[in-house]
């Protein structure tokens, strides 16, 4: 078991929150050329140390928050993953933040940190290099994210070091609290919210003072400096450096057909000019803010003046959050827009998973299937900002008819019944994310097959499922190491690895690699007994035509689900159900799931 | 003086070779090249400044409002001076305030110098370098932890404590065409300018803002970008 040269520091931080203790754990240079890290190393150490329908809940049922080789070097724009099974779906999930927080956990000396156990009282951690410390977190509980990111950094007496929190959603256990990262940024989709409330773990501070070995410092060097050119002159991160995410908002409408509007039914919202880049810079946004070491600057943040909202301060409207809390709610005002996309931050909610409740309520509402009545005399219906904002608030602290729309599309839909199925929109218990797969097909693929369902940043194709999987372990930004849909992947990354870690990988074994890696998810997906009925698109996106808009009458019908479906089954060696054969499992080194699998194949 | 003089120059010498003995030949250099060219390839050092001297840079100017908080200056800075990507020993360093700003904080290379007036050895073990006046700590004959009054003395609190050696980090400029404004360049594209820049004149603007401590400048910027209510809270 040979230590790794370069790349890592070969050892995991595991915390013990029942007895507040920590350890080191190897990791051996094998096993991080197997599974790379984040999302790869987190599917990894998951799969063995959870047994088949485990309880996400047990004290057992850990987080795993794994930076990459990458992080911490020259490399840019590097995240995060903060992978756990989620109490949400009961699937292995994963969810990638960048920001300053990410390397900082390298620079402190550890290839992952992995949470264990349950705190008594409510707890932080601050770990600064070797050293981890324990605070009594009694005084920041209840607090929301801004506030708790400020009292940590007084507490730990640090300016420079990086603070992930959870807020009152979080401690309050919904399902898809969320993760925030230096207050604007989010790791959601993956319940690890909910799991640090129910772990009592409040924030997370974090500061390194390391430098990552590397084995060749000239190479990597030159590779990490000739990738970064690419993202610097990349045309179409241009518009993403002036307008962020938020700019595709107006192009989703206009161009490809693709924005959500009101809950799935329709994607064209002449509205969006209320809502979209040009109002946000025009009358919102004040600042350009970047990742580490990134050239593209995606995240603007700004303070609306005037009005009932007047200096509120916020980030976005980025696309996934200025659709979903904005044409998916049916709003035409900026200000309720961007008060929904605050709230959300500040209590530690999924904007995503939020935004699809509530306009699944609202569609309820809508149809008279849901009245006032049921929700506390709220008025959810569409373009109502007032009840939104409210709505959101009682989802966070779970009163009254926010403890209904805490439980999810999915539970709603089973509980309301009647014909509610047909504007259920999630896969595999979660709900999707703002591009309408009946106008960018491509995204169904990350939908309906990517590990975590209803994600959007897993791929476009058989073959992007695997790139995108291995930038989820090597905690890339997707955009910046934008490279999935260039021609230079692998080489670029192939590029920069080999001199950093010492390896000598081939084209062939980046491949392999992300293939195991993607098979081991869904290994960890197949025993808690997902499969290819699963592997869907909600009834909506297959059985109704969009009624306007550039893609007018486009559907997703079955037969392209089942055509998706097969493409990515005999890309990755899986059999027609979606389990992994045999000879795949063999041939990728992952013998110890083959057990499992065959079981599941009788069941 | 005579004698200052004389030692500036044995310091500078000896920092010189020590760094060219620590990164090995040609890697100081090359860091620079290979930052302006992508994929050049990196001459020897000694080549290198024959064939192109270095633009002398004298002051650091920070455009606080266009910071973005990347750090790719600290980047730069850690990689040049030691070789390693480690923004702890990096001397440029920025500091997020609440979230929402960012603030570079810079040696501003201030004329009268209020760390070198402090320093208590002698001969001083911090000097200005007469051509690019950039400062140069002398780890020989610094105090190190037990001192650090040059840190006090600093009225911007740039200086921050080498973790392992316990002695100040002090901006050289990088012998005169500073690595981080380059960097900086780079980083800021459409639709901003760059954050940190370099003169060879100090216009008597960099001795104004050396005044200005991190937190008072977060407060200008979260004043200027945002004009918070009253009480500096949220609604």
């Amino acid at each position: 078991m040979a230590a790794p040269k370069g790349g890592y520091f070969g050892k995991i931080l595991e915390i013990d929150l029942t007895n507040q203790k920590f350890k080191a754990r190897k990791l051996s240079d094998e096993e991080c050329r197997k599974y790379i890290g984040g999302a790869g190393m987190g599917a990894y150490l998951l799969y063995n140390d959870l047994k088949a329908k485990h309880d996400p809940l047990a004290a057992d049922s850990g987080i795993f928050i794994g930076p990459g080789p990458l992080n911490g070097t020259y490399c840019v724009s590097t995240r995060i993953s903060f992978v756990n099974k989620s109490p949400y779906t009961g699937l292995l999930s994963h969810a990638e933040v960048g920001g300053h927080f990410p390397n900082e956990v390298k620079w402190a000396g550890w290839d992952g940190i992995y949470i264990k156990g349950k705190s008594k009282k409510p707890v932080a951690l601050f770990i600064k290099d070797d050293e981890v410390q324990f605070m009594d977190a009694s005084d920041i509980w209840g607090k929301d994210t801004f506030e708790t990111e400020e009292m940590m950094l007084e507490k730990v007496k640090d300016p420079l070091a990086r603070v992930a929190t959870i807020g009152p959603a979080g401690e309050n256990e919904v399902p898809y609290a969320c993760v925030m990262v230096e207050r604007f940024r989010a790791a959601a989709r993956t319940s690890t919210g909910a799991l640090m409330g129910n772990k009592k773990l409040k924030a997370i501070a974090v500061r390194g003072t390391k430098a990552v070995p590397v084995v060749d410092d000239k190479k990597a060097y030159e590779a990490m400096v000739a990738a970064k050119q690419l993202a610097v002159d990349k045309e179409a991160w241009q518009g993403i450096k002036r307008w962020g995410t938020g700019g595709l908002l107006e192009l989703k409408h206009y161009g490809t057909g693709s924005l959500i509007t009101k809950n799935f039914q329709t994607t064209w919202w002449p509205d969006i000019i209320e809502l979209g880049a040009e109002e946000a810079n025009r009358k919102f946004w004040k600042k350009h803010t970047a990742c580490n070491h990134c050239p593209v600057h995606c995240m603007k943040t700004g303070v609306i003046r005037g009005g009932k909202y007047d200096g509120l301060i916020a980030e976005g409207p980025e696309y996934e959050t200025g659709g979903l809390l904005g044409s998916n709610l049916g709003f035409s005002n900026f200000d309720d827009m961007m008060a929904c996309i605050e709230l959300t931050d500040a209590l530690g909610l999924d904007s995503i998973s939020t935004g699809g409740c509530l306009a699944f309520a609202m569609e309820c509402v809508q149809r008279g299937v849901l009245t006032p009545k049921d929700l506390d005399g709220i008025n959810l219906e569409f373009g109502n900002g007032d009840a939104s904002v409210e709505m959101i608030r009682k989802i966070a602290y779970q009163e009254g008819a926010g403890k209904l729309l805490a439980k999810g599309v999915k539970k709603m839909s089973e509980e309301i019944g009647k014909d509610s199925y047909k504007w259920a929109v999630h896969v595999k218990g979660k709900e999707v994310a703002a591009h309408d797969p009946r106008g960018d097909k491509a995204r169904a693929f990350s939908y309906a097959l990517g590990t975590c369902g209803g994600d959007h940043h897993e791929g476009t194709s058989a073959e992007t499922l695997a790139r995108w999987t291995m930038i989820n372990s090597l905690t890339m930004c997707s955009f910046v190491g934008g490279y999935p849909w260039g021609k230079e992947t692998p080489g670029v990354f192939i590029a920069m690895l080999n001199p950093l870690c010492g390896w000598n990988m081939t084209d062939e074994e980046y491949w392999t690699t992300s293939k195991r890696i993607m098979t081991l998810e869904r290994c960890f997906q197949v025993r808690e007994g997902v499969r290819a009925k699963d592997d869907t698109l909600p009834w909506r996106l297959k059985n109704e035509k969009l009624p306007e808009g550039p893609k007018k009458d486009a559907v997703f019908p079955e037969e392209e689900v089942k055509k998706m479906q097969k493409d990515v089954f005999d890309y990755f060696g899986w059999d027609d159900n979606g389990i992994p054969t045999d000879d795949t499992l063999k041939n990728l080194g992952l013998d110890y799931t083959i057990k499992d699998m065959q079981a599941a194949r009788k069941a | 003086m005579e004698k200052d003089e004389k030692n500036v120059g044995k310091i500078m010498k000896k920092e010189t070779t020590r760094r060219g003995f620590l990164k090995g030949a040609g890697t100081a250099a090359g860091v620079a090249v290979a930052a302006a060219a992508v994929g050049g390839v990196r001459p020897a050092a000694a080549k290198a400044a024959e064939a192109k001297p270095k633009p002398v840079m004298k002051y650091l100017f920070a455009e606080r409002q266009n910071c973005t908080g990347c750090r790719a200056c600290e980047y730069a800075c850690s990689m040049f001076h030691e070789g390693v990507v480690r923004p702890s020993v990096a001397r440029v360093h920025v500091i997020k305030y609440k979230g929402i700003v960012d603030v570079p904080v810079i040696c501003h290379h201030c004329t009268d110098a209020p760390c070198i007036e402090a320093c208590p050895t002698d001969p001083k073990s911090i000097q200005k370098d007469p051509n690019t006046n950039g400062i140069i700590l002398n780890p020989d004959i610094c105090l190190g932890a037990k001192c650090l009054k040059c840190k006090d003395a600093c009225p911007a609190e740039f200086i921050r404590v080498h973790p392992d050696s316990g002695q100040p980090i002090m901006c050289d400029l990088c012998g005169g065409d500073p690595e981080c404004v380059k960097a900086c360049e780079l980083q800021a594209t459409n639709p901003l300018a760059p954050c940190l820049m370099a003169g060879a004149s100090g216009f008597g603007v960099n001795q104004a803002f050396r005044d200005v401590t991190p937190d008072e400048a977060a407060e200008d910027l979260i004043k200027n970008f945002y004009y918070p209510n009253e009480d500096g809270g949220r609604r």
